[in-house]
């Protein structure tokens, strides 16, 4: 009997956890609700930081890789540096996005972190590719190693089967519409603090790749092996080195800034 | 009947002038009036018992209009008119020998009714008090000798030309009248006013008789074509046809317009008003000349056949016009008017964008230092461009000297300027001042807070559905319908009252359920400004299918439109780039130097190659009190298509170069102009002191024409008093007053 019960338990937390991960409740959506929400974060505005929602693969106990890595305070502190650093119009709040409806084209720029656990179904697959066919832009980040770059690719491959990932060159405008960012390093997630390495799995070399579309515009911008999220979102830490925090701003106000011109 | 009255023909009192040959003074004949008057009216108050009131008045009136009468002709009245001198003026008779006089005409042609009033007793009546000159005309003048020397085979009708000739050949001569045999249906444009002019200087009359008939019971014509004659290659133009028909009403009729065969555009059009205009949009081809036959479908019974097509030429210039697009902040509108133009090999856009504080970014150089230092401060550096966006940024970002550029490279420059909507733009960046202010279409609100973040639909007006920055889609029906569905803008700005003259294309409902101006156009000086109150017109990109084309669309029209006309610094045109049946040719040229001021001093040639290749360089002079206007005369010889290559340079310096294109196309003003136009020969006739006649008055034609003071010609004087009608006014007036005595038992 009390196998029985301890089998029935087990087995309804595995459906639980899967439900989550198919359908969209996460763990950390609930991480900030008592958050102090900023007195101007419904302001209308031309630019908003939208972070993409997505469903994750499982792959043991426990839940690692998600659409809410870093939420809200990476977001949130991003935005701050783009509201000071350039003459976008920007909202102090970001916005939580899918794919499971056409509400994703009002948001021409879109975020995603942990895309080396993404899952996306095919209908999320087909909306994507449209999206960006049509003009919409699309920041992956955060993801590291062999196995995360193969898991992303498991998706974005459905979502262009016909176009190939492609490494970004230092003269592509990319890095030159705002900041030249010719020096580029690899950006630390905060594990940097305890492990001091500066990667993490096998992802020793930072890579800044890309999707293009027909006329040779970004789509997609991989930012694969570094974690331009963990660097917005502790760069106010005395800890976290400065030059890692500086160029993960540089570069997301470039990815912005070209997505708004290309 | 009038002649047997008034003994003379209308013709000599319309001439002459009645004068009393008694030799009183006016006054005299008063006080003897008024004394008859007063006699009268004596004889009116003595006693008559038997008549009272109204019939002492009638009597009294009857009997004080014959005494009136018998004094008026103590005065011997005559009439004093100017005659021809028997045999010693020359009439000219001109015979219209154009095609069009080779229309049927019941049985017989109209050069067949010439002939035979003429020698039904006109020539013959004009021989025996004149010396006679017979011409035939079409082209140009011709002497002949008989009425039978024409055939109706003159391609043209130029009655002011024929006109001109007489005068100059006449000159000196004793020309007492032109009689003019025509339908009146003239193929040059009409007559000028110099020639008119001339001949009222000279006192000849020009007596017009006028053949043909003047509607057909059956007929559809394409009275004319609008349509630009420069384009840029692969864009789409409205052409404005205009259509006459009689006898069709409510028919259909099919409109093409083909390109050296190829059908670019066709519509069926229901016939309503006798005249009424249509239009039809189609793409023109690739850069090069483009000869265009636009024409309607033959109806079953059409009497003229041959009057419904038309050529007309576009020249798709091989060029791909500069706009420059300054934008104050980066916004998603940027990027996809970027994306939209670069889909549009035609034109090419060139961005600055303030990304910081600091910091701009340009796109679309020509090389790394153009526009280095951002928005141009030279005139030279900014007139290169043809089109002009200004975008989110305030007017306080552009210099006062900038705020004049701007405003020049519309007025001065001929370039297009457009004004978008943002969050810094229009009543929000403080552009209601001068100089800019004067340049919108319209007149922005006083007031901030203009600019909203919040959807607005969309909406076409009357004069958006005939705009060709607004079609979307054919017909114009499903064009409308098309932008009721587009997706609603990402926002709107208050745009304010459109100014006088502007035209409001497509207007937008703010959620409040308020419809205010979205797009508005007007021209400003040599140029074009648009105003668009919105920033978001993005969202026709992402809310739409992939494959719908309306973003790219409607900002490819648009900005086609803005530099559209915008001329370089060589601009050629001529008043009439297809000659029907005409050989004479206006070449003319403006040139300006970088600054799009009137150039004076520079020389410029047309080097024209013909139809058969043939080559000539034509000089163009300075055109009096046009300063940077130089202009030639020169012939078409042959029929086909001609291109004039127009150059300018002063000294070593190259200014600029343009391309007109010609086409003589013979053999087809005549169908055009097969009805009689009655207006034009009684204009004439009634401006030279000339009269219009119907073939069958002819007879009176060679009397009535003798009066007249141009030749050689003598004062006459006759007398009235034995008209038949003064007599034939007394006998009544005496019998009415006997009449009237009898009935009332007076006599």
């Amino acid at each position: 009997m009390r196998l029985t019960l301890l089998c029935g338990a087990l087995l309804l937390g595995i459906s639980l956890l899967a439900f989550q991960g198919r359908f969209g409740r996460f763990r950390y959506e609930v991480d900030n609700d008592d958050a102090p929400f900023p007195p101007d974060g419904n302001e209308k505005t031309e630019f908003v930081f939208a972070r993409l929602r997505y469903p994750s693969v499982r792959f043991a106990w426990g839940f690692r890789g998600n659409w809410a890595t870093d939420y809200w305070k990476a977001d949130r502190q991003f935005v701050q540096g783009v509201r000071r650093l350039t003459r976008i119009h920007t909202r102090s709040v970001e916005q939580v996005v899918d794919l499971d409806s056409d509400e994703i084209y009002n948001w021409p720029w879109i975020y995603a972190v942990e895309v080396g656990h993404w899952d996306l179904t095919d209908a999320q697959c087909r909306r994507l590719r449209e999206y960006l066919l049509r003009g919409g832009f699309l920041m992956v980040d955060d993801f590291h190693g062999t196995w995360e770059w193969e898991n992303f690719m498991a998706s974005l491959s459905r979502v262009f089967p016909d176009r190939p990932v492609v490494d970004l060159d230092s003269k592509d405008p990319i890095f030159h519409v705002l900041y030249d960012l010719d020096e580029r390093f690899q950006v630390p997630g905060i594990q940097y603090w305890y492990s001091g390495r500066l990667y993490e799995k096998d992802g020793v070399e930072p890579r800044w790749r890309a999707v293009y579309d027909d006329q040779g515009r970004v789509m997609v911008a991989i930012c694969h092996n570094m974690d331009l999220g963990d660097a917005w979102e502790w760069a106010d830490h005395p800890r976290y080195p400065e030059p890692y925090a500086s160029l993960a701003y540089r570069i997301g106000i470039n990815y912005i800034i070209y997505a708004m011109t290309h | 009947m009038f002649e047997f009255l008034f003994k003379y023909p209308p013709a000599a009192y319309a001439k002459g002038h009645i004068v009393f040959l008694a030799g009183w003074p006016a006054w005299s004949l008063i006080l003897v009036l008024l004394a008859v008057v007063l006699v009268a009216v004596q004889w009116r108050r003595a006693p008559h018992t038997r008549l009272t009131g109204a019939r002492r008045w009638a009597l009294w009136l009857l009997q004080t209009a014959f005494l009136a009468l018998l004094l008026l002709l103590i005065g011997r009245p005559a009439l004093s008119v100017a005659t021809l001198k028997p045999q010693q003026n020359i009439v000219a008779v001109l015979i219209d020998d154009s095609r069009s006089m080779a229309e049927p005409e019941g049985e017989d042609t109209r050069l067949g009714q010439v002939r035979r009033v003429l020698s039904g007793g006109l020539l013959e009546g004009l021989r025996s008090r004149f010396q006679l000159r017979l011409y035939s005309f079409g082209h140009g003048l011709r002497r002949i000798q008989k009425p039978d020397e024409t055939g109706a085979a003159e391609q043209a009708t130029h009655i002011g030309e024929a006109l001109r000739s007489l005068a100059a050949e006449a000159a000196g001569l004793p020309v007492g009248a032109v009689v003019l045999l025509s339908d009146g249906a003239d193929t040059g444009g009409g007559i000028d006013r110099d020639t008119v002019a001339e001949l009222r200087a000279r006192r000849i009359p020009v007596h017009a008789m006028g053949f043909g008939r003047e509607r057909y019971d059956r007929d559809l014509e394409l009275a004319g074509v609008e349509l630009a004659t420069r384009a840029l290659p692969g864009a789409r133009l409205t052409a404005a046809a205009r259509l006459r028909h009689s006898g069709y009403s409510r028919g259909c009729a099919r409109l093409t317009v083909r390109d050296s065969g190829k059908v670019l555009a066709s519509r069926e059009i229901v016939l309503t008003a006798s005249e009424q205009s249509e239009s039809l949009v189609f793409a023109v081809g690739p850069a090069g000349p483009h000869r265009l036959e636009f024409a309607l479908q033959k109806l079953d019974g059409e009497q003229n056949p041959h009057n419904n097509a038309i050529v007309r030429l576009v020249n798709v210039e091989d060029l791909k016009p500069r706009i420059l697009y300054l934008e104050g902040e980066p916004r998603w509108e940027f990027k996809f008017i970027r994306r939209a133009v670069e889909e549009d090999h035609g034109l090419q856009l060139t961005t600055i964008l303030r990304t910081t504080e600091n910091k701009l970014y340009r796109q679309g150089i020509s090389d790394p230092k153009e526009l280095e230092q951002g928005f141009p401060a030279k005139p030279e550096e900014l007139f290169a461009f043809r089109g002009l966006v200004i975008g989110s940024v305030e007017s306080g970002y552009f210099t006062p000297a900038q705020q004049e550029l701007i405003r020049d490279f519309a007025d001065r420059r001929g370039g297009g300027v457009l004004f978008l909507g943002g969050r810094h733009a229009l009543a929000e960046g403080g552009w209601s001042r001068p100089p800019v202010g004067e340049l919108l279409p319209v007149a922005l609100p006083e007031r901030k807070g203009t600019f909203h973040r919040d959807r607005a639909r969309v909406e076409l007006t009357a004069a958006g559905r005939e705009s060709l920055i607004c079609r979307l889609t054919e017909p114009a029906e499903a064009n409308v319908e098309r932008w009721q569905k587009l997706p609603a803008l990402a926002d709107y700005q208050e745009a304010g009252q459109p100014k006088p003259g502007a035209l409001v294309l497509a207007q937008l409902e703010s959620p409040d359920g308020r419809r205010l101006p979205l797009l508005v156009t007007q021209n400003y000086g040599h140029g074009r400004v648009a105003l668009l109150a919105t920033g978001g017109s993005w969202r026709w990109q992402m809310l739409q299918e992939l494959s719908d084309q309306t973003h790219e669309m409607f900002w490819q029209q648009l900005l086609r439109w803005l530099v559209t006309g915008a001329p370089g610094q060589v601009s050629g045109s001529t008043p009439l780039p297809v000659l029907e049946d005409e050989s004479r040719v206006i070449l003319r040229a403006e040139v300006r130097d970088k600054a799009f001021r009137p150039l004076r001093d520079a020389r410029v040639e047309a080097r024209i190659v013909g139809p058969e290749g043939q080559k000539e360089t034509v000089w163009l002079e300075p055109a009096a009190h046009e300063p940077g206007v130089y202009q030639a005369e020169w012939k078409a010889e042959r029929a086909g298509g001609y291109s004039a290559e127009i150059l300018a340079s002063r000294g070593e310096e190259q200014i600029g170069r343009d391309m007109v294109l010609l086409r003589r196309e013979d053999g087809v003003a005549e169908n055009f102009h097969a009805l009689q136009d009655r207006e034009l020969l009684q204009t004439l006739a009634a401006e030279t002191g000339g009269r219009y006649y119907r073939p069958s008055e002819a007879s009176r034609l060679a009397k009535e024409i003798t009066y007249s003071e141009a030749g050689i010609s003598v004062r006459e004087t006759h007398d009235l008093w034995d008209m038949p009608l003064v007599f034939l006014l007394a006998l009544s007036l005496r019998f009415a007053e006997w009449l009237l005595r009898r009935n009332w038992g007076a006599v």
